[in-house]
């Protein structure tokens, strides 16, 4: 009878959870009169999910923006879901948010293959979305917008600052096995075209890959001397090691994914000095009032014993320009007007790159700037904001 | 070339054939696949970091008490989890490791947060030894020779122990060895206790080389499974064996066939064998009587 | 539990006149849901609901395997990519439509049951299952690498055009996916009413002593693989269509784990428990995306994680629900919730003794 009555309690609990959360609000498009409803997907569990980060600072970015007094006047509530890097959740979510809520833009969203199994979604039913992505990736429309620099841009700043600032000869890539791998290869191998040279060679990883002695070997073999990682930091971090084992030393190069010289730094026991990266941002350590401003937001909204580094910045460097085009749009907020204020949008410089966004070219970042890891998790900057040439 | 894979495959090796020695050590006694090994050990693991990191202490004081909290934590479930389940079906043991590797999963990324981190580890991964023209790192000579001294260990243990030859009996017939006064429910608690602390070795020689986060045990965790199968799930010899043969047919597999379907030889290794010879190499066919 | 008196009672569709009348009423609520649903400018729930339809697809097949025939299956998720990657396959690069491609990849991921199934005839009890478990991490592994199949990029899934009509959306998505999942719910109960559904349950009592009666093992094992394979194939060649979009890191071990225990939570060898054990398990499955937004304990959470854990970390106390769910089931209901409803049936019927 104990039994039963446990049971009965367990199920009706469980009914009660599943059923709530479905409850509903004014069917308004994210706009109401005191607040603006802003989404984000990140994968906050699940293999990827050093990556929620970045949902983490956009939401203390926010909070920041609503205790200075909001955006003419309305707050903006700050919607956050886990997709684990898994579209189905993904879709789930996004609709969830939209039919229920109600959203008026969506921010970031780092799995790019969710990404792509919501595009259409966004498309139909017309919600911005500033994304964590390029149009390497994703088919641009109307109302997407594209923060990150084109991969391709990216690793064809790197090779020619490796061939031309530094007179390497022979460089090898190492990446990662899907579109974000592939798209800084593709850059690389463009690159190194125009001076006639290509790749000597070309490694693929997949990322639960833990043992990557063949792939050093393969890399060794070709006698490159400088490699460029274009993978996440785990494999980034299992590569130095085995190489270091192997005493396989050339210059090591990496792209913004890998651009926080602290956590690199700790994870690799030091072996990250010395390692020449791009970034799209800011170093977390620079002396601007923008980036202090965002550290004591930072400080003051995130939960204790978590680390200011690039994921966080990027969050908050995401949502700048949708928070400055709503600024100028004034009270007066609706779709079109804030996609005709994002389109003249010129040089923003917030602590990202320079971004411009134009109806027929959406990739807002092109520009990177090249720094050196150095000992203890410091950076210093080697050069100024670079265009790519392409 | 072809000796530096063949030692690196060594070297990788033994850390599969450590993870498959503690899966095999449960599966003789409970005839349950854990597929829980790998994040009892990752646990096990963050416990170390927590003690170096957050509380100081040196690493040969860790150490023992990881080993300490390793073995309690394989007791404590099997004393807590397995032993819940009223005569349960293969299945459902199946589904209980996985509902405890599911909660201990979640558990350790609630409490760590999902930061790549360092272990301390005395001796670091990249410092070599050279022999002629291969090297080989402190890091992997350690390793290998922990996974022999912990073979040899557990072969004398088996053998000559009364324990040993206790947690035999319990496997040959467990309804036998209670009638000969073997306390079976100790014994198989110290069972799945004496697993977890060999696959939180394992884990502690793994995490140097790689970093610290909580998935880190799932890929060599199903690289031990396919060594255990190798080499047969009833044998211990025949685990070791296999997390050599597997370690170094991937390496070799990696470097010269192709490095995009290097991961895929350890799962194929898996159904082939278990097409051909089900019991792996080394261990005997077991009939089954009606 | 109810007697039956003569074969063809036992065969019967229905049990009973009141069990017929219920099953209308629910294939009206089914009709009238999406309609009830956009007019509440709800599509979200369509969405789920096809969500739902297809992991009940899954879950039946699997049941068949697993509940009914007694095998063990840890690859599904291996049948699943099959079937996605199989009818846009077919229809993207041969150009055929999806009325064929369909059932074609489904027969494509029995084949694939097949072969698995012939080495089941060797193994039982846990080599099975880590067979099962390596052909499905194969699987995943061969189609994320091979360029064929789009590799890590995934493949958009083609429009779906049946004859004149073209479905877009998930409106016109539930008018094809669940009368499938009614239809092959109600084939797969019919299944087990027939010689084959016996012979299945013969050979998971004791199939030695299924072999001395003459049920041909080879036969009945590589079909019971073979039928769970197509019910899982289908499945997934709907699920790239609800999706719109494929790639293979969906399909991977936690998916197989999630199916399984859709059947095991739901009840195995009842298709009526693995209905609701992939639709309790689907909703769990959304819902818990955001877990400090839940109603009742997501305050307590969040300050349980302030003190003990990291806040950071907070969204894998799904895990820990999940585990607890399965674990719990196991241990005190090992029919799953199919047995919670006899239970309550029998415990109702005999009132007030």
């Amino acid at each position: 009878m104990k039994k039963r009555v446990l049971w009965t309690i367990a199920m009706g609990l469980l009914i009660a959870v599943c059923a709530a959360g479905g409850v509903t609000a004014a069917d308004t498009p994210g706009i109401g009169d005191t607040e603006i409803r802003i989404g984000q997907w990140a994968a906050l569990t699940g293999p990827a999910a050093a990556w929620g980060a970045v949902a983490r600072g956009a939401e203390a970015y926010f909070k920041m923006i609503n205790d200075e007094g909001g955006i003419n006047g309305r707050m903006i509530k700050h919607l956050v879901f886990d997709d684990q890097y898994n579209p189905a959740r993904t879709v789930a979510g996004i609709k969830e948010l939209v039919e229920g809520p109600g959203v008026f833009a969506f921010v970031a969203g780092d799995c790019t293959a969710c990404a792509l199994a919501a595009r259409d979604y966004l498309v139909e039913k017309k919600i911005i979305w500033m994304a964590l992505g390029n149009a390497w990736s994703i088919k641009p429309d109307r109302h997407f917008f594209f923060i990150y620099p084109n991969y391709l841009d990216e690793a064809s700043i790197l090779v020619k600052y490796a061939v031309e600032s530094m007179g390497k000869k022979k460089i090898a890539f190492f990446y990662q096995n899907d579109d974000y791998g592939k798209g800084g290869l593709k850059g690389a191998q463009q690159q190194l075209e125009k001076y006639k040279m290509k790749l000597a060679a070309e490694v693929p990883v997949e990322p639960q890959d833990r043992d990557l002695k063949s792939h050093t070997m393969a890399l060794k073999n070709a006698e490159p001397d400088a490699v460029i990682l274009w993978v996440n930091p785990t494999s980034a971090v299992i590569m130095r090691k085995t190489a270091a084992a192997m005493k396989f030393a050339p210059l090591w190069m990496a792209p913004s994914t890998l651009a926080d010289p602290a956590l690199m730094n700790q994870i690799t026991s030091g072996l990250w000095e010395g390692t020449i990266f791009s970034c799209l941002a800011e170093l977390p350590d620079a002396d601007i009032p923008l980036m202090k401003k965002y550290h004591a937001a930072f400080e003051k909204y995130v939960p204790k014993g978590e680390r200011w580094g690039i994921m966080y910045l990027a969050g908050f460097g995401f949502a700048e320009p949708l928070v400055e085009a709503l600024k100028k749009v004034g009270r007066d907020v609706t779709t079109d007007n804030v996609i005709a204020e994002l389109d003249k949008m010129t040089d923003f410089k917030g602590i990202f790159g320079h971004i411009t966004f134009r109806p027929e070219d959406r990739q807002g970042q092109k520009e990177v700037f090249i720094a050196e890891a150095l000992k203890d998790g410091k950076s210093k900057r080697l050069s100024d904001w670079i265009k790519a040439d392409r | 070339m072809l000796w530096q894979i063949v030692i690196g495959g060594i070297a990788v090796g033994s850390a599969y054939a450590l993870i498959a020695l503690a899966m095999v050590i449960i599966y003789k006694t409970s005839e349950v696949l854990n597929f829980a090994q790998g994040d009892m050990a990752c646990l096990s693991t963050y416990v170390t970091f927590m003690l170096l990191h957050g509380y100081g202490l040196p690493f040969w004081a860790s150490l023992p008490l990881t080993l300490l909290f390793a073995f309690v934590l394989g007791a404590c479930c099997e004393f807590l989890f397995m032993r819940r389940a009223k005569d349960p079906t293969v299945l459902g043991l199946i589904i209980m490791t996985l509902s405890l590797e599911m909660i201990l999963f979640g558990l350790v990324s609630w409490k760590w947060g999902s930061d790549q981190r360092e272990l301390p580890f005395p001796i670091t991964s990249y410092d070599t030894f050279t022999i002629g023209s291969f090297f080989v790192s402190r890091l992997e000579v350690l390793t290998f020779a922990v996974a022999l001294v912990m073979m040899v260990l557990l072969f004398l243990f088996f053998r000559f122990t009364k324990t040993g030859i206790a947690i035999k009996a319990t496997q040959l017939n467990r309804d036998a060895a209670r009638l000969m006064g073997i306390r079976t429910n100790r014994i198989l608690m110290g069972t799945w206790g004496l697993s977890s602390v060999v696959g939180a070795v394992a884990a502690l020689l793994i995490a140097p080389a790689s970093t610290l986060d909580p998935y880190m045990m799932w890929d060599p965790l199903l690289k031990g499974f396919s060594s255990a199968v190798l080499g047969g799930m009833t044998s211990l010899p025949g685990a070791a064996a296999g997390g050599y043969i597997v370690g170094i047919v991937e390496n070799l597999f990696g470097t010269y066939v192709s490095i995009e379907f290097k991961s895929v030889v350890a799962f194929a290794i898996i159904v082939v064998i278990l097409c051909i010879r089900p019991s792996g190499l080394l261990a005997r066919h077991y009939v089954k009587k009606v | 539990m109810d007697m039956k008196r003569s074969h063809y009672e036992d065969i019967r569709l229905f049990s009973s006149g009141v069990v017929f009348a219920w099953f209308v009423v629910f294939l009206a609520a089914m009709a009238a849901f999406p309609f009830a649903a956009s007019w509440m400018g709800k599509n979200y729930y369509i969405y789920m609901a096809n969500y739902m339809a297809i992991n009940v697809i899954v879950a039946v097949g699997l049941n068949l395997l697993v509940g009914y025939a007694g095998q063990i299956s840890l690859g599904h998720a291996g049948f699943f990519a099959l079937g996605a990657y199989g009818t846009v396959l077919l229809m993207t690069k041969l150009q055929i439509p999806f009325v064929i491609a369909l059932p074609m990849a489904g027969l494509v991921a029995a084949g694939f049951g097949f072969l698995l199934g012939l080495p089941a005839l060797r193994l039982e009890g846990p080599y099975l299952a880590v067979a099962t478990l390596g052909f499905g991490l194969t699987v995943t592994q061969i189609i994320g690498r091979w360029d064929l199949f789009g590799g890590r990029q995934g493949l958009h899934a083609p429009p779906l055009a049946l004859g004149p009509v073209t479905l877009a959306g998930d409106f016109d998505l539930y008018w094809l996916i669940v009368p499938i999942a009614i239809i092959m719910t109600m084939a797969a109960r019919n299944i087990t009413k027939t010689k084959v559904g016996r012979a299945f349950v013969a050979i998971r009592d004791s199939d030695v002593a299924a072999h001395t009666m003459g049920v041909n093992l080879t036969y009945f094992k590589t079909l019971a693989f073979a039928v769970s394979a197509f019910y899982t194939g289908v499945a997934g060649g709907l699920y790239a269509f609800a999706l719109g979009f494929i790639e293979p890191q969906t399909f991977n071990l936690m998916l197989s784990i999630l199916f399984l225990s859709m059947v095991v939570v739901g009840g195995l060898g009842s298709i009526f428990g693995s209905v609701v054990g992939a639709v309790l398990l689907s909703v769990l499955n959304l819902k818990l995306a955001s877990v400090h937004n839940l109603p009742l304990v997501g305050p307590i959470l969040l300050q349980l994680s302030e003190t003990w854990f990291t806040v950071s970390g907070l969204p894998n106390f799904q895990y820990v629900v999940y585990g607890l769910i399965m674990f719990l089931i196991i241990v005190f209901e090992p029919l799953g919730i199919f047995g919670f409803w006899i239970r309550t049936k029998i415990y109702w019927k005999s009132y007030p003794f």
